[in-house]
Order: C-alpha cells, then sequence, then structure tokens
C-alpha cells in the first residue's frame, strides 16, 4: 500500500502527463465532434441558467447585487450571478464528471493495466476548456460594464484553488461511485443543496440578515469562500486579506493531495470492481 | 531483462466474491451490512509457474478453469489475494483487442492512444507508427474513424498496436482464432519473430494444436490449479487423456437403440433396431480417434429372408457438411442371404476422420439399389477426439506421402 509521500505523488502525476493529455486529446475529439458548433452548444446552459435565474431573481424577488468596484452607483445581478455560477459550475462540473468516469472507462479498466485516474484527469482538462470559455464570457459582461481592474489577476490562483477542491474530492468519490452505483445520484442532490447555500444568487450579506443557523451553515460551506473571493476580485475589484488567496490554495492543494491518496488506495481492484 | 524468469508466480492465489452476493447499492450495503466471506471462491489458488525469458508459455484448460484470471494476474489488473507474481519488463497483453479504442476517434488516433495506455512515450508511438498501419493492411482505411470498421479490420489494428508496442512479455488471449487466414497467418509469423527477438510470449488456447507447434512449455490448469507442467505434447496428451475419460463417466454413450417408430420409411422388410461404435475387440466406444481403427455396428430385425441388401452410413459432420457415405455394394461386399437377427459391422480403418462431432444416419435398400428398405436418420452422434493433439482443419486426414526431387 502506498504511503501518502507528496513527492510520490508529484512524480506520478509527471510520469503520467502524456496518457493523462492522450485521454484528453480523446475526449476532446469526441466530444463535440459530431456537432459543428460543440463548444457555443456549451456555453448555452449555463447563459440560459443565467438569464432565466437573472430575471427571477432581481426582478421577481428583487435582490440587489453590491455595487460595482468600478462605479458605486452602478450594480448589475447579472455579473454578480455569473461570477458566482463559473466558480460553482468549475466544482460541481469537476466533480460530477470525475464521478463518472471510472464507469465510461470501465471497458479498458477491465482489461489493461494502467494508472486508473489518467482518464479522469484527462477528461477534467476537457472540461476546464468549457470553464475557460465560461471566464471569457464572464469578462465580456465586466468589459462590457466597463468593471475592469488590476485584482482580476487573482481570479486566477483562487480558479486553480477551486479547481484542485472539486477535483480532490471527485477523485475522494469516484471509486465509491464505482462501487455504489447511486452515490452519484445522492451527490448530485448535496450539489444542488449546496449551490443554494452559497452566496451566488444573493449576496452573502443578505444572508447574515436572516436565522443565525442558515448564515453559518453559508459561511462554514466552503464554496462560499472560492465564491465570495471571486466576487471580491472580478465583482467588487478589491485584493482580499492577504491570507485568503493563500488559504485557498493550501485548502485546494490539500484536498486534491488527500482525493488523489484516497483514490490510490481504495482503486488497487477496480479492474474487477467494474 | 538479464534475469532467468520473466514471469515468476508462487503460490497465487485470486479469490472472488460471487456476484450475487455482492452490495452493488449502498442501500444494500446499509440494510444488509458487510457480506459473509462464505459465499466467496477462489478462481486460483497455489499456482506456482516459473515462466522463463525467451519462450513461448500455452495455458490450457478447459472454460472456467482460471487460465484467464491468472493472464489478468499477471498484467496487474487483479492483484492476487495471496501469493507473490513478479515480472520483468513490459507486459502487454492481447487479453481484448482494440479494447481501449474509441469508435469516433479515427485509426491513427486510436493506434495514439492505445500506445499511451500501454505505456508508451509519443515518440516511440510514432516511430512504431508506419510499421503498425502497414502490419495492419489498414492504411487506405487509417484517418476513417473506427465505428466504420468491420470487426476483422478492428481486430487487426489491435494486433498491430499490441504486438508492435515491444512488449518484453506479451500475453495472448484466444485472439489467435479471429482474423481471416492470411491475418492469422501474419499473427502467428509475428509471433515467431517476437520469439526469435528473445521475448516471452504467455499463450491461452483451446487450439491444442496451434499450441504444441508454438510453445516450449504448456501448464494445465483445472479448477484454478495446476495440473500439470512441461512439454506441450506431454501436457497436451494428459489434458485430451482427463477429457476422454471425464467425458466418459458422463456416460455419453455413442450408441442408440431404436425405440418404435411406426412411421419409418422403407417397406419394412428388414428393421435397424440398433447402433452402437465398438472397438477391434468389439467393445463399446464412447467415443471415436482420429488414426485408430473403430467400427459402427448395427443390429438388424430381418421379418423375411432377403437377398444382398446394400446398407449405408452417411456421415455429417457438427458444421452440416455431409462427409462420406459408406456402402457395402460400392465396395463390392455382399450380404448373401440373410434372416433372423443380424449384425453387420463397417469398420474405418486407421480412422481418418479428424477431431469433432459427427451424426450417423443409416439406410437400407434392396439388392437392386432402388427398392427403400429401412431408413433411419440420427441413427449416432459421437466425437472424434485425438490423443495427440491436432486440430482439425477440414472432416479427414488423407493418405498422403510426400516425396522431393
Amino acid at each position: 500500500m502506498k504511503r501518502p509521500r507528496l513527492p510520490a505523488m508529484l512524480q506520478d502525476l509527471y510520469r503520467q502527463r502524456a496518457l493523462v493529455w492522450a485521454f484528453a486529446n480523446r475526449d476532446f475529439a469526441t466530444r463535440y465532434r459530431s456537432s459543428l458548433l460543440g463548444w457555443a452548444w456549451s456555453l448555452l446552459q449555463p447563459l440560459v441558467t443565467l438569464l432565466v435565474y437573472a430575471a427571477v431573481f432581481s426582478l421577481v424577488f428583487r435582490i440587489q447585487a453590491p455595487p460595482l468596484g468600478s462605479d458605486p452607483d452602478r450594480t448589475s445581478f447579472a455579473a454578480f450571478l455569473f461570477t458566482g455560477m463559473v466558480t460553482f459550475n468549475l466544482f460541481s462540473g469537476l466533480l460530477m464528471l470525475s464521478m463518472t468516469q471510472l464507469k465510461s472507462n470501465g471497458e479498458l479498466l477491465r482489461k489493461v493495466h494502467f494508472p486508473a485516474w489518467t482518464p479522469i484527469l484527462g477528461a477534467s482538462v476537457v472540461q476546464l476548456i468549457q470553464v475557460a470559455l465560461e471566464l471569457l464570457v464572464l469578462i465580456a459582461m465586466f468589459m462590457w460594464l466597463g468593471n475592469i481592474g488590476i485584482s482580476w489577476l487573482l481570479a486566477v490562483p483562487i480558479l486553480i484553488a477551486t479547481a484542485l477542491f472539486g477535483q480532490g474530492i471527485g477523485l475522494m468519490l469516484s471509486v465509491v461511485n464505482a462501487r455504489y452505483g447511486d452515490v452519484q445520484y445522492i451527490v448530485q442532490a448535496v450539489l444542488q443543496a449546496l449551490y443554494f447555500l452559497t452566496p451566488i444568487l444573493y449576496p452573502l450579506s443578505l444572508v447574515e440578515g436572516t436565522a443565525n443557523w442558515l448564515a453559518n451553515i453559508v459561511k462554514a460551506n466552503p464554496l462560499t469562500w472560492f465564491v465570495e473571493a471571486m466576487h471580491q476580485v472580478m465583482y467588487l475589484l478589491v485584493t482580499p486579506d492577504w491570507w485568503v488567496i493563500p488559504g485557498l490554495l493550501l485548502f485546494g492543494f490539500l484536498t486534491f493531495w488527500a482525493g488523489f491518496t484516497i483514490f490510490n488506495r481504495t482503486s488497487e481492484d477496480i479492474g474487477e470492481l467494474l | 531483462m538479464s534475469s532467468e524468469y520473466a514471469v515468476e508466480l508462487s503460490g497465487v492465489g485470486k479469490r472472488f466474491q460471487r456476484m450475487a452476493d455482492r452490495r452493488n447499492t449502498l442501500k444494500e450495503r446499509l440494510v444488509r451490512g458487510r457480506s459473509r466471506n462464505s459465499q466467496d471462491f477462489w478462481a486460483v489458488r497455489g499456482v506456482d509457474l516459473q515462466i522463463p525469458t525467451g519462450s513461448v508459455y500455452g495455458l490450457i484448460g478447459h472454460n472456467g478453469s482460471g487460465k484467464s484470471t491468472l493472464l489478468k494476474l499477471i498484467t496487474g489488473i487483479y492483484r492476487p489475494t495471496e501469493g507473490q507474481i513478479t515480472t520483468e519488463g513490459r507486459v502487454a497483453a492481447l487479453i481484448e483487442l482494440g479494447a481501449g479504442f474509441h469508435p469516433d476517434m479515427t485509426g491513427r488516433e486510436n493506434i495514439r492512444l492505445n500506445g499511451s495506455i500501454l505505456g508508451l512515450s509519443k515518440s516511440e508511438i510514432e516511430a512504431a507508427m508506419e510499421t503498425i498501419i502497414d502490419f495492419s493492411g489498414l492504411r487506405e482505411f487509417i484517418d476513417d474513424p473506427v465505428k466504420y470498421y468491420s470487426s476483422g479490420m478492428y481486430v487487426r489494428l489491435g494486433f498491430s498496436v499490441a504486438v508492435h508496442m515491444r512488449p518484453d512479455v506479451l500475453l495472448v488471449d484466444e485472439v489467435l482464432a479471429v482474423g481471416d487466414e492470411e491475418f492469422q497467418r501474419k499473427c502467428f509469423d509475428h509471433l515467431y519473430t517476437l520469439r526469435r527477438e528473445g521475448r516471452t510470449i504467455i499463450v491461452v488456447s483451446h487450439g491444442l494444436g496451434q499450441l504444441e507447434g508454438l510453445c516450449d512449455e504448456v501448464a494445465w490448469l483445472d479448477h484454478g490449479e495446476v495440473q500439470d507442467i512441461g512439454p506441450p505434447t506431454d501436457t497436451i496428451a494428459s489434458y485430451l487423456q482427463r477429457v476422454n475419460a471425464a467425458e466418459a463417466m458422463a456416460g455419453a454413450v455413442a450408441a442408440a437403440a431404436r425405440g418404435d417408430d411406426t412411421m419409418r420409411a422403407g417397406t419394412g422388410v428388414i428393421r435397424c433396431t440398433a447402433a452402437r461404435l465398438v472397438d477391434r475387440g468389439g467393445t463399446h466406444l464412447q467415443h471415436a480417434e482420429t488414426g485408430r481403427t473403430f467400427g459402427i455396428e448395427v443390429d438388424m430385425h430381418c421379418y423375411e429372408e432377403i437377398l444382398g441388401p446394400n446398407l449405408r452410413f452417411a456421415f455429417q459432420h457438427e458444421s452440416g457438411a455431409l462427409v462420406t457415405m459408406m456402402s457395402n455394394h460400392r465396395h463390392g461386399f455382399d450380404f448373401g442371404y440373410i434372416s433372423g437377427e443380424k449384425t453387420a459391422t463397417a469398420n474405418l480403418t486407421n480412422n481418418p476422420l479428424l477431431p469433432g462431432r459427427y451424426r450417423v444416419h443409416i439406410d437400407l435398400f434392396d439388392y437392386t439399389g432402388s427398392v427403400l428398405i429401412d431408413n433411419w436418420d440420427d441413427a449416432l452422434e459421437f466425437t472424434v477426439r485425438s490423443e495427440r493433439g491436432e486440430i482439425g482443419q477440414g472432416f479427414v486426414e488423407l493418405p498422403y506421402t510426400y516425396t522431393i526431387r
């Protein structure tokens, strides 16, 4: 049994980079090969969600977004909402995709011996392209609003931390899901709940004025930390406290390390589980 | 690759949980708790094998004897429950050809992906690319998605990829039976080439004849345990002896008594009542063997005295083909006047039938050959085996000699 040694993990990741890349290439080539506008379609779902949510929550529920960093007199609920959505989708997309990868590569894993996490990371690489597209739309939105700042650069480490966090949880749960197929449905339900327990559709200040227990849950939700940091650097154009981003990176990295270690321990018999 | 053995197994065992007892959903797991171990079974146990570097090693045994489990243990897909496995160098398996192929990707893209999965670097793959394409004979189609390939093309590409990945140990599981004759030949040639290069090959096959020619050593597995290891001819012979004995125990008697059948054709002056396989001494046989003389006996009941009838046996192969027809008239043998209870025997000297399953249809004509007296379809069904282990290519072994000038 492998000990959870950090150099060993980094070495593994480096040694298998070609295989991860090969799986990424496969998924990239096949994901939208049959439709010319494939990548454009992949944006359709988040954009429609954005439109509907923006309309319902700002017009019906009259939720006010905080003032834009560039101009305290203006707000944009859509931009605020989309900032949170992109961050959350990065997490949930990697998590859900990772969980199903072992099953969809089962044929291969039953017959050839290779590190089982490579197709998972390969799929995640492709998922990151999707996130990058959403990010481009977000940037375009902010540029149109004239809400531009140097703090944007801090979005990069925050998103890296978010990705590591999602991937770590995904690795932890993927073997369990290969063993018990119903785990993914539970996770799906939990994610849905988390979506509303993260300040995506409302500013964090709004929940602070409600029941104490609810505010505590929202604040204890790790995704709140990531989403709030993104709101700060992208929407409010402020720099978070100095410890926030290193803290998120450390948290994301530790989750990934734990996920990778747990995965390697639990996936040793994957060839017969599938 | 300096060590003496490419693959070494010592005391290897693999235990599986029965599928019926596995908890497949969380709810089942929670409600019923951990499964007890009482339903476990050992697919292989106590296996000691030493496979010398550069040899061709065969594994034989009936279905479910643990051969494939053993291969999966050697590749590392399964971990042994007990015991030790050591392998030297890169192990590649032809367990199922083209397992990693993605239908939407082209042949070329699939070669790249499969190469990476088998552990090759990009430059190694590109270096082998042209050879692989040439070997597969699919150059014309190599940039088409493999979903448009026929199953034969699929397998050819899979084989080409696997054998050109320069594995130190190549595992071949029952895949030589695929592809057309020409490609099979090519595969065998290539296996011989690999052997000359000093690579180790482990073959699982039911084609005992193939193994006999190819292997240096053969291990026979039964119920997950090694029964015999040795030179191919010896191991295969002892395996076949067991198989034949088992068949005899199962009571597959190649003999039949005929029930009363009012619907049968012919005048009915003579009725065939029973038929069986016998050896030279008249002892009943359960099966026939290629190259060994045996006879078919038919009991007849003659209601009247009759002159010189023609008793014919038609041999039909399991594939449906009519192999041959025996007739005492054609052979110039005259029964003369016969009456009462008679038993006729047709002797097949040095049985030329190759291994397989055969049916015998019997009919009886009068001396003119134009009036049907009796007809008995599917009178007998029997198996021809071969102690020497040759595999049937066709139905019969013709008497022949070779000369060279």
